[in-house]
């Protein structure tokens, strides 16, 4: 059943203009930042001497901030996708077909979820030129290429699990998104909260509750169980949470 | 006959008003009940709680003896709906989107089954086309198709004729006439003819409460009132003093064309027909119409829901 909707979802997207216009954007976008990065990276390293320019990381300096940038993109492009997801069924009560056959809420908010990542593994699958292209000058240093790779995507699923919780409360798509952009912006803030605060057991708490700290760890190939944990347990939570609030027609 | 579906006392409350107060009726096997009602009377919040989309606020409902209930996965490959607005989706050809709804209730031979459907609705030749892109009739039999592609033995069809043109709406009650053969349908409308061509139950709601429930005939033996005899005699003669008959009442007289007609009521719901005929030719006068007037089931509705005053 899962697979079935992730199909329909998916052929949902590319039978629309929206795949491709998000697809393409993205690329255009992460593209100009990627060449904006290099270029500064080899005029820094033109600029100073020879054995200083050495201690200058390429991974450090272009492949960790291209993917932080593309963390960045995700406050605008997930909310993009995901706010129609359920909003709009709602709006146009076709959400009824499938509370009218034996599916469970679970397996829709799931499939729906697995196809909004699937698209952005796609939009992603875009970026994998940029690694050709280092290696294709003779760049070797891919050491953090899959960590950064894996960030991205973890963060990439709990967006898409706030999303959907979002798109779950409203029947009008632009509220559907702003919230989520909003819910987004708020992830981000509490890491930033933390390092502001004097208390250290109030700035450890929001810093584990935001989700930059789990972020900078991971994309740095520091995979610790309390990531893995709060990952899990961040998309479990709103992954529940839309399941309960669609299941709020019910008895 | 069995009682596939039993509603029983069912209350839906909303906040700040009651959209159904402790509602009862009764669906039998095989029937066509026509559910009536005018806009707002709860036609459509009765309807989606017996479909299992929405709870009642008290009050139980049955169908084929098991309470309704979401979680009861089974019961819902036994209810097919078309809702006032049938869940389509737009951007999806029409035969991929019955193959969706046939997946979903996991048939059997699927790519047969949505043939059937589409070649029994006349759709064979938009299968390809988008949805979205077809006209309100065709949207409107694929709504249907996608409440029987997966054989549910009960039907909710909600105003399924509502907007059409004339030829399809004459098409479509041919098909629900069809599918009765060995399903049950709740079937709801505004057009009263509609009811009594396909229906032989029907329940009448207003305000959200039932007025009348029952068998079609029964309700018109119950809510006739007083045999009204009609006789129409020429429009220059006036009709004879008939009291040798039996206490009478003229009810209403009135002129249509070349002809005077007059209701008669006679006490203990005498038809007198005959004598009537004999009197009046006996009088040398021209017997135009001679007939008994049952209620229409306009008249009942409006009298059930306070409309006529």
């Amino acid at each position: 059943m899962i697979l079935l909707l992730w199909k329909k979802e998916l052929e949902s997207y590319f039978t629309s203009p929206l795949a491709y216009v998000l697809i393409g954007l993205f690329s255009l976008i992460s593209g100009t930042f990627f060449f904006n990065l290099l270029v500064t990276y080899t005029d820094g390293i033109q600029a100073i001497p020879q054995h200083l320019a050495q201690e200058i990381s390429f991974v450090e300096e272009v492949v960790l901030r291209l993917f932080a940038n593309i963390n960045f993109l995700f406050l605008i492009f997930i909310p993009l996708i995901t706010m129609k997801l359920f909003s709009e069924e709602k709006r146009l009560e076709t959400l009824d077909l499938y509370w009218l056959s034996p599916l469970r809420e679970w397996q829709v908010v799931v499939s729906k979820g697995l196809a909004a990542l699937s698209l952005i593994i796609a939009m992603l699958f875009m970026t994998v030129l940029f690694p050709l292209i280092i290696w294709g000058v003779g760049v070797r240093d891919f050491s953090l290429l899959g960590s950064a790779y894996l960030s991205v995507i973890l963060n990439a699923c709990c967006y898409i699990s706030l999303g959907l919780f979002c798109s779950s409360l409203s029947g009008n798509q632009i509220i559907a998104g702003l919230l989520s952009i909003l819910g987004i912006m708020f992830l981000w803030m509490l890491t930033w909260g933390g390092h502001l605060n004097s208390n250290y057991l109030v700035a450890e708490i929001f810093s584990y509750i935001g989700i930059t700290s789990h972020f900078e760890r991971i994309i740095r190939g520091l995979i610790g169980t309390q990531d893995i944990l709060y990952y899990a347990s961040f998309v479990f939570l709103f992954g529940f949470l839309s399941v309960k609030s669609l299941g709020r027609r019910n008895w | 006959m069995n009682k596939i579906l039993v509603v029983d006392g069912i209350t839906k409350e909303y906040p700040g008003r009651t959209a159904v107060s402790n509602i009862s009726f009764e669906v039998l096997k095989g029937s066509i009940h026509g559910f009536l009602g005018p806009n707002g009377a709860g036609k459509s919040t009765t309807m989606r709680m017996i479909a299992g989309l929405m709870p009642p606020t008290s009050g139980s409902m049955t169908l084929f003896g098991e309470t309704i209930h979401p979680e009861k996965l089974a019961l819902k490959n036994m209810i097919g709906l078309l809702p006032e607005n049938a869940p389509l989706y737009l951007d999806m050809p029409v035969e991929k989107y019955l193959t969706l709804v046939a997946r979903l209730h996991k048939v059997k031979n699927v790519r047969d089954k949505v043939d059937k459907v589409m070649s029994d609705l006349n759709l064979l030749e938009v299968r390809k086309r988008l949805i979205g892109n077809l006209s309100k009739g065709y949207k409107q039999r694929v709504g249907l198709a996608q409440a029987i592609v997966y054989d549910a033995p009960f039907l909710i069809l909600d105003e399924p004729t509502n907007g059409l043109d004339p030829q399809s709406v004459v098409e479509l009650r041919e098909f629900i006439k069809n599918l009765a053969q060995d399903k049950t349908i709740l079937f709801s409308t505004h057009v009263l003819p509609e009811v009594e061509q396909l229906c032989d139950q029907i329940t009448i709601i207003h305000q959200g409460k039932i007025r009348a429930s029952g068998d079609l005939k029964e309700i018109h033996r119950k809510f006739r009132q007083g045999l009204v005899l009609k006789v129409g005699v020429r429009a220059d003669e006036t009709l004879p003093d008939l009291s040798e008959l039996g206490k009478y009442e003229i009810t209403h007289e009135h002129i249509v064309g070349q002809e005077k007609q007059y209701d008669l009521v006679f006490e203990a719901d005498l038809d007198c027909r005959t004598e009537i005929g004999k009197l009046v030719l006996s009088r040398g006068l021209h017997l135009l119409t001679l007939q008994v007037e049952s209620p229409e089931l306009e008249d009942i509705f409006l009298h059930m829901t306070e409309l006529k005053k």
